[in-house]
């Protein structure tokens, strides 16, 4: 059993989630999935050498990945109810009809 | 025996949270990653860890079961068992290489610090200054959100 290679499975299925999916949930998820692979190695390795100061290390990185997800989440929320949508490739390229509405109420 | 199991499940439910294509389903998923990390902590020897992860997974997941109402959308193709029986093959698969393979070579070499002692003496500093960071994020948040809501009242009485 080897937990190296586990977190490089579970980081690898985060990443691969960032890149594929448009949904800003699963977004979420797969960069909770990261920061849990990340923290698996550094607990293992802790943990398999008794090493105290890195479990107390790894209680300062949960608190750190908690505020990370807090501030995430409330990203999301705001840019679900700004845009109307929780699809993320129609967050970041707008769709083209709405920037012409805009730009003839501005003329207007 | 345990652990390989437990592992293998961690792969799985990993699997499940990202290619699940309801997002509800998926954070219940994402629960189940959690719930098994911390087992795994508890069943390595870092008892005080798996606590942690245990609380923060679990206030984690219900923040994203509340906001999962609001921000999920009903799926255009609903997840078929053989789906689902597919997940789980190749969730199972990824976990292979964990369970079979080996490139960490341990030398043994174990330091006694204990838990307490490493937490309170070493890096007393900064489990106050985190609390201190997570009251101003929570803070800032708050009024982040509160600011938000009351502009979209001001809006919706302008209109």
């Amino acid at each position: 059993m080897d937990f190296v290679i586990l977190s490089m499975v579970m980081l690898a299925i985060g990443i691969y989630g960032l890149l594929t999916q448009r949904h800003l949930l699963k977004v979420f998820v797969s960069i909770e999935l990261v920061a849990t692979a990340a923290t698996l190695n550094f607990v293992m390795l802790a943990s398999s050498a008794s090493i105290g100061v890195g479990e107390s290390f790894l209680i300062l990185a949960f608190s750190t990945d908690t505020c990370v997800s807090a501030v995430i989440l409330a990203l999301l929320v705001i840019a679900s109810r700004k845009y109307g949508t929780t699809d993320i490739s129609k967050i970041v390229s707008p769709e083209p009809e709405d920037e012409e509405e805009e730009n003839t109420e501005a003329d207007a | 025996m345990i652990l390989e199991l437990v592992s293998a499940g961690l792969v799985i439910s990993a699997c499940l949270a990202i290619f699940l294509d309801e997002a509800v389903y998926s954070v219940a998923a994402l629960a189940g990653t959690f719930l098994l990390t911390a087992l795994l902590y508890a069943l390595s020897g870092a008892p005080y860890v798996a606590i942690f992860q245990f609380a923060v997974g679990i206030g984690t997941v219900a923040i994203l079961f509340l906001s999962g109402e609001t921000l999920s959308e009903t799926p255009v193709t609903k997840t078929q068992p053989k789906q689902l029986i597919g997940l789980g093959v190749l969730g199972a698969v990824l976990s292979l290489p964990a369970i079979f393979l080996s490139v960490s070579h341990q030398n043994g070499v174990t330091y006694s610090v204990p838990f307490g002692e490493a937490l309170w003496d070493l890096r007393a500093l900064d489990v106050v200054l985190q609390g201190l960071v997570i009251m101003t994020v929570a803070l800032g948040i708050g009024i982040v959100l509160y600011h938000k809501k009351k502009s979209s009242k001001k809006r919706s009485v302008e209109q």
